[in-house]
C-alpha cells in the first residue's frame, strides 16, 4: 500500500480516536486469548473420557433404620433381586461412587507401615466380585477377584489379600514394570494385584494426580447408610430406576431410599461450577467482540463524517473509489496492528497473572496468535461498511461552500 | 437550570436516537455483566453474622508430628480430634464453646403418618444456639444435665416441625432418628445462611441442618460423621472407640471471645493444654502451634470465594473498560458534531462552565439509563446462574446495596468517560463554528 | 482542447425538475485564461463540477483532449481527473492532518508516481509558489493566502492540462488576493490553461477571456487582448 506513510503521520497528528480504538482492541485481545484458553481447558476437563457408560449406570443410597436385620445378608438379598430385574446388566453394593465427588482415598505404599516407603494417593472402592462388571470397566491384564476372595466384614478380623488397581496407579508405584502380580500396601496390609484396570476415573475428577488412580477392594462392609450401583442395558435405565424404591421397600421396609440418580447426572452436578464458568466466559467474549466491532464501526463512521470534505477533495484530485476504501482499511489496520501488539503483550501478562494466582495452566501461544488474527479480521469486517460509504461520497462536495 | 439541562439532554438523545441507543446499550451491557459477577462475589464474601463475626473464633490445633503437612495454606488441619474436642469443651473456662459435627439419619415417626426421609443432622454442644444467634420459637436448648447424661433430645427447625407434626408447637413430641427415639425440647426458626461458615468442609454454600442433637450422643450412641474424616498417620480403626481415641480429625470447634483480653486468656489456656498433652505423648512438635480465626478470617482462609469468581470479576471490569472506551469514542463523535450549536450558545452568552455542565448532565443521564438497563441485564445473568447451580439460589441475587451500586457505577463511569469530550467541546472558539464554511 | 457541445444538467426531485445547465456550448484552446462569472444560482458551480468531471451531465457531449467523457466509467473519470485537471478550491481544501509536502503529494500518489519523481515535482512546485521552506508545516500554521498557494502547488504538481479554479480568492483579503492572482497570471504566462470561476468583477477583468453563465446558459464576451475598456456582461 503506497499510502502507509502519510496515513501513519496523519494518525499521529490526531491521536484521540485512534488511541481509543487501540485500547479497545488491546483489551479485547488480552481477554479473549485468555478466556478462550480457559474455555478450552474446561472443555477438555468436561469431556475427558471416564471409562464408564454413564447413561446406563445409576446409583442410590440406602439408609437403614430398622435394627432387626443383618446388613450383609440383606445386601446379598438386595443384590440378587436387583440382578434379576429385567433390563439390569449387573448390580452391586459399593462403598463409593465414581465421578460423584464423594468417596475414600488413602496412600498406597511399596512397604508396610511403619517402614519408610514411597506412597501414592489413590481412591478405593470396597465391593464384591460384581463390582468390575457393574462399573463396566475393562481389565487389561489379569483377572477379577472370585467370590471366595471377597471378605465379608463382620468383625474386622479379616482383610482382603488381593485387589484390582488401575494402570495409572501401578505405573506410578512400579514405574517401567508390569503391575500385575505386584504387592502394594494399604497401611500395613498387603494386597496382591491380580488384575490391572485400563481406564477408570475415581470420585474426584478435579484432583489431577488422583483421578486416574483407583483400587477395587474385595470387601463387603455395609453401614446403615450404604450405596448401590446398577448398570442397565442401553435405553432401559429410566424404566429400571422407576421400580427401585418399591422393589427395595418390598425386600425390607425399615429403610429410606435416597439420591436415586444417574451417573451422568452425578457427574454433571460435580462439574456444574466449571460448566457455568465456561458458559459465562463464552458469553463474555462474544459480547466483548461484538462491542469492539461496534466501536470500530461507530468510530469509523464518525471519522468519515468528520472528513467528508477531505474525502470529496481526494476524489476530486483523482482518487478512485477503491483508493478511498483502501485508505480507511489501511488506517484501521495500522491502529489494529498497534492495538494487537499491545494486546498480545497484555494477553501474555494476563496469562502469567492468572497462572500464578489461580490454578490456570500456562497460556498457549497458539491461542494468542489465533485471537490476534480473529480480532484483525473482525476489525476489517467492521470497517468495510463505513469505508464503502465513504467511497460513495460525491466528489462535488469539494466545491460546496457549506 | 438543572432541569433545563435535563430537558436539553433528552432532546439531544431524541435527535440521534440510534447513537444514543447504542451508547445506552453499550453501558448497560458493560454494567450488567460487571454487576452479575460482582453480585455473586458480594454475596459470597458477605459477612454471614455481622453482629458478632469478630467474636466467634474457629479453633485449630497442630497435633500432627513434625514433617507432616496438610493441604491448608498454613498446613494446619481444618478439624479437631475427638479427644481434643471433648477436652476443650469440658475445660473450666468462662467462655461459650461449641463442638459441632455433621451426620444424618432417616427420620420417621414409626408409623405410616409421614413417609420416612433422610435428613442431615447437626450434632452440637448446647452453647451453639446462643453463639450462632439461633432464635427459639418454642421451648429452648437442652439442659446441662441432659447434655451430660446424653439424653436423647433434639432441637428442630420450624420446617421440620411442620413436616413431622403439622405445627411449630411440637415441644414434647417424639420422633425417630433411625432407631433412636428423640424428644423435641425446642423449635428454632429455620437457619438462613448463604455461607455455612461454621462447617465449610462439605460445600460452603449448602444449607444448614434442621435437626440438632447433643454432642454427648456421639460417644453414647456411637454416631459417626457424615462429613470428612482425615488422618495423617496409620491408625487401624476396628471399633468406634478406636476412632474416638485416634488422632483423626472429624469435628469442628468454635469459641466466643468478646475482647482482646479474653482472647489472650484462651490462648494461654491452649498453650497450657498442649504442654499437658505433650506429656501424654501427643503434640510432638517442639513449638506449640494453634490458631484462632474469626468468622471472616475463617471464610477467607478457606478461600470460599473461589478462583473462578475472582477471575470473572476481574474480566468483567476489563470488559467495562472496553465499553467505556467505546462510549468515549461515540461521545466525542456526538459532541463534536454538535460544536456549531455550542458555538451559537457561546455566542449568545453561555460560559464555558455552563456548556461543560450541560454536557456532563447529558452524560450523567446516559449513565442513569445505562444503569437501569444494566440492572435488567444483571438480573437476566443472575437468573441464568441460578438455573445452572442449585446452591447459587441464595447467592446469585442482587441485594439493596448491589441495586444501588449499579446505577452509581454506571453514572460515574459515564461521567469519567464524558469528561474529555465535554471539556473539548466547551473549549472550542465560538467563532470557528459560526461561519458558514 | 476542451469542448462542450449542448451540455445540459437536470436535477430531478419528487415533483420538480431543475435545469441547472441548458444547451451549454464552450470551446477552450490551450493556453487560455478564462474567467467564468454570473449571478449566484446561475449554474457556475454546476459548470465547474461538470468541467472537472465531479458530476455527470444529463445531455450533450463533453470532449477533453478528444476523449468523450460521457462514455467513461467512474474509475476512468477519476484517472482522467487526476492526470488532466488541477483543482484550486475556494476553501483551499488542504488536508489538515498532512503537512504541506504530503498535501501536495496526494494527487501524485494516486497516479502511482515513484517516490523520487514525486519528491522532485513537489519541491519544484513548492518553490514555484514560494513555500519550499515550510514544507514540513501543517496547513493550520499558514495564513489563508499561503494555504491557497499550497493548493496551487498541489494543482500544478500533476502537470495537468488545465487548472480549474473555484473562487480562488474568495476567502482572502485584498492583498493576498492580489498575490494569488499574480501567481495565476504568471503560471498562465508560463503556458498553463486556466478556467477560473469568480464573482469578483475586478478579478474577472484581469482574465483575457470572460464567459458569463446566466440561467444555465452561456454568454461569451471575449475581451480583445489587453483592451480594458470593454465592459464585461450585465
Amino acid at each position: 500500500m503506497l499510502e502507509i506513510k502519510p496515513i501513519f503521520n496523519a494518525l499521529l497528528r490526531s491521536k484521540v480516536g485512534a488511541v481509543l480504538l487501540l485500547i479497545q482492541i488491546a483489551i479485547t485481545t488480552a481477554i479473549v486469548s485468555n478466556a478462550a484458553f480457559i474455555i478450552k481447558d474446561r472443555l477438555d476437563y468436561l469431556n475427558q473420557p471416564t471409562g464408564y457408560e454413564e447413561e446406563n449406570i445409576f446409583k442410590f443410597n440406602v439408609m437403614t433404620f430398622g435394627t432387626d436385620v443383618d446388613l450383609i445378608q440383606q445386601v446379598d438379598l438386595d443384590e440378587q433381586m436387583l440382578r434379576a430385574m429385567p433390563g439390569v446388566v449387573d448390580a452391586v453394593q459399593i462403598s463409593a461412587v465414581p465421578l460423584s465427588g464423594g468417596g475414600s482415598s488413602t496412600g498406597f505404599r511399596l512397604k508396610p507401615v511403619p517402614e519408610k516407603s514411597k506412597s501414592v494417593n489413590a481412591s478405593y472402592f470396597e465391593t464384591d466380585e460384581h463390582g468390575l462388571n457393574t462399573l463396566g470397566v475393562n481389565l487389561i491384564a489379569g483377572r477379577n477377584f472370585t467370590e471366595g476372595e471377597v471378605v465379608l466384614n463382620r468383625d474386622y478380623s479379616k482383610f482382603p489379600k488381593v485387589a484390582l488397581a488401575t494402570k495409572a496407579l501401578m505405573d506410578d508405584l512400579y514405574p517401567g514394570e508390569d503391575g500385575l502380580g505386584k504387592v502394594i500396601y494399604m497401611g500395613d496390609k498387603p494386597l496382591k494385584i491380580i488384575g490391572v484396570i485400563g481406564m477408570m476415573k475415581g470420585p474426584w475428577l478435579k484432583i489431577e494426580n488422583r483421578k486416574d488412580k483407583s483400587v477395587l477392594l474385595p470387601l463387603v462392609d455395609p453401614r446403615k447408610l450404604h450405596q448401590f450401583l446398577v448398570r442397565t442395558e442401553p435405553e432401559r435405565r429410566a424404566e429400571v430406576m422407576k421400580q427401585i424404591e418399591n422393589a427395595m421397600h418390598t425386600n425390607y421396609s425399615k429403610r429410606v431410599i435416597q439420591d436415586l440418580t444417574g451417573l451422568d447426572v452425578k457427574k454433571a452436578d460435580y462439574v456444574a461450577e466449571d460448566r457455568l464458568m465456561m458458559r459465562m466466559l463464552v458469553i463474555l467474549i462474544s459480547v466483548l467482540v461484538l462491542v469492539t466491532a461496534l466501536g470500530i464501526f461507530g468510530l469509523t463512521l464518525f471519522n468519515i463524517n468528520k472528513r467528508t470534505k477531505q474525502i470529496g477533495t481526494r476524489r476530486a484530485l483523482g482518487a478512485r473509489k477503491s483508493a478511498i476504501i483502501s485508505y480507511f482499511v489501511v488506517e484501521n489496520s495500522l491502529i489494529c496492528i498497534a492495538g494487537l501488539i499491545l494486546g498480545v503483550c497484555g494477553a501474555v501478562l494476563l496469562g502469567q497473572q492468572l497462572m500464578s494466582h489461580y490454578s490456570v495452566p500456562a497460556l498457549s501461544n497458539l491461542y494468542v496468535a489465533v485471537t490476534a488474527i480473529a480480532v484483525f479480521l473482525m476489525s476489517l469486517l467492521a470497517v468495510i461498511g463505513p469505508a464503502r460509504r465513504a467511497a460513495n461520497i460525491d466528489p462535488s462536495i469539494a466545491t460546496r461552500t457549506i | 437550570m438543572f432541569s433545563h439541562y435535563i430537558d436539553l439532554s433528552w432532546r439531544s438523545f431524541k435527535r440521534t436516537p440510534l447513537v444514543s441507543l447504542l451508547m445506552v446499550i453499550a453501558i448497560g451491557v458493560g454494567i450488567g455483566i460487571t454487576m452479575t459477577s460482582l453480585s455473586v462475589y458480594h454475596m459470597m464474601s458477605m459477612d454471614p453474622i455481622p453482629e458478632k463475626s469478630d467474636k466467634l473464633f474457629a479453633v485449630q490445633l497442630q497435633s500432627m508430628d513434625e514433617g507432616e503437612s496438610w493441604w491448608s495454606p498454613d498446613s494446619m488441619p481444618y478439624q479437631l480430634t475427638y479427644r481434643d474436642t471433648e477436652n476443650l469443651l469440658n475445660a473450666d473456662l468462662p467462655f461459650k464453646r461449641a463442638a459441632l459435627m455433621k451426620t444424618g439419619f432417616s427420620v420417621h415417626l414409626n408409623s405410616d403418618k409421614v413417609k420416612p426421609f433422610l435428613e442431615q443432622t447437626r450434632v452440637a454442644s448446647r452453647d451453639a444456639f446462643d453463639m450462632f444467634n439461633l432464635p427459639f420459637i418454642n421451648g429452648g436448648v437442652w439442659s446441662k444435665e441432659q447434655e451430660s447424661s446424653a439424653a436423647p433430645v433434639a432441637v428442630i427447625s420450624q420446617s421440620i416441625s411442620k413436616k413431622l407434626f403439622g405445627t411449630s408447637n411440637s415441644v414434647g413430641e417424639t420422633f425417630y432418628l433411625d432407631d433412636l427415639s428423640v424428644r423435641v425440647v425446642g423449635v428454632i426458626e429455620d437457619w438462613k445462611l448463604h455461607i455455612k461458615y461454621f462447617d465449610l468442609n462439605n460445600g460452603s454454600f449448602n444449607k444448614p441442618e434442621h435437626i440438632f442433637i447433643p454432642f454427648s450422643l456421639i460417644k453414647a450412641n456411637e454416631i459417626d460423621t457424615w462429613g470428612n474424616t482425615n488422618g495423617w498417620k496409620h491408625e487401624p480403626v476396628k471399633v468406634f472407640n478406636d476412632k474416638l481415641q485416634s488422632e483423626k480429625f472429624w469435628l469442628q470447634f468454635w469459641v466466643e471471645l468478646n475482647n482482646a483480653s479474653e482472647k489472650r486468656v484462651f490462648e494461654a489456656y491452649l498453650e497450657n493444654y498442649i504442654a499437658e498433652e505433650k506429656k501424654a505423648g501427643r503434640f510432638t512438635r517442639e513449638k506449640a502451634e494453634y490458631k484462632l480465626r474469626d468468622v471472616n478470617q475463617w471464610i477467607s482462609y478457606w478461600e470460599v470465594v473461589n478462583e473462578d469468581n475472582k477471575i470473572m470479576v476481574a474480566l468483567s471490569f476489563m470488559f467495562l473498560a472496553v465499553c467505556l472506551a467505546n462510549i468515549l469514542g461515540l461521545l466525542l463523535a456526538k459532541f463534536l458534531r454538535r460544536a456549531p450549536e455550542v458555538g451559537v450558545r457561546r455566542a449568545l452568552g453561555a460560559s464555558k462552565k455552563q456548556v461543560f455542565f450541560q454536557h456532563i448532565v447529558e452524560v450523567g443521564m446516559l449513565g442513569l439509563f445505562g444503569g437501569v438497563i444494566g440492572i435488567i441485564v444483571a438480573q437476566v445473568g443472575l437468573f441464568g446462574i441460578r438455573q445452572s447451580l442449585s446452591y447459587y439460589d441464595a447467592l446469585a441475587n442482587m441485594d439493596i446495596s448491589m441495586l444501588m451500586t449499579a446505577p452509581l457505577i454506571a453514572i460515574s463511569a459515564c461521567i469519567i468517560a464524558g469528561l474529555y469530550p465535554a471539556w473539548l467541546v466547551c473549549n472550542t472558539t465560538p467563532a470557528t463554528y459560526l461561519k458558514t464554511q | 482542447m476542451l469542448k462542450m457541445n449542448n451540455i445540459s444538467k437536470m436535477y430531478q426531485t419528487e415533483m420538480v425538475q431543475t435545469h441547472a445547465l441548458r444547451d451549454f456550448n464552450l470551446n477552450v484552446e490551450e493556453g487560455e485564461f478564462i474567467a467564468v462569472t454570473g449571478p449566484s444560482g446561475s449554474g457556475k458551480t454546476t459548470f465547474l463540477n461538470i468541467a472537472g468531471m465531479l458530476e455527470p451531465f444529463t445531455g450533450g457531449e463533453y470532449l477533453l483532449d478528444g476523449i468523450d467523457v460521457g462514455k467513461l466509467n467512474d474509475n476512468q473519470r477519476a484517472d482522467l481527473r487526476n492526470q488532466k485537471i488541477g483543482f484550486i478550491f475556494q476553501g483551499f481544501n488542504l488536508i489538515p492532518d498532512l503537512n504541506l509536502y504530503e498535501n501536495v503529494e496526494v494527487p501524485l500518489r494516486y497516479r502511482g508516481i515513484k517516490a523520487a519523481e514525486r519528491k522532485r515535482r513537489i519541491e519544484q512546485c513548492l518553490e514555484q509558489v514560494g513555500l519550499a521552506s515550510r514544507a514540513k508545516h501543517l496547513p493550520q500554521q499558514l495564513s489563508g493566502g499561503q494555504q491557497q498557494r499550497v493548493a496551487i502547488a498541489r494543482a500544478l504538481a500533476g502537470e495537468p492540462r488545465f487548472l480549474l479554479a473555484d473562487e480562488p480568492t474568495g476567502n482572502l483579503d485584498s492583498l493576498m488576493a492580489r498575490q494569488v492572482m499574480e501567481l495565476l497570471e504568471q503560471i498562465n504566462r508560463d503556458g498553463a490553461t486556466i478556467i477560473m470561476v469568480t464573482h469578483d468583477a475586478e478579478l474577472a477583468r484581469r482574465a483575457p477571456r470572460n464567459i458569463q453563465v446566466v440561467d444555465g446558459q452561456l454568454a461569451d464576451f471575449t475581451l480583445y487582448q489587453g483592451n480594458p475598456n470593454m465592459v464585461v456582461g450585465a
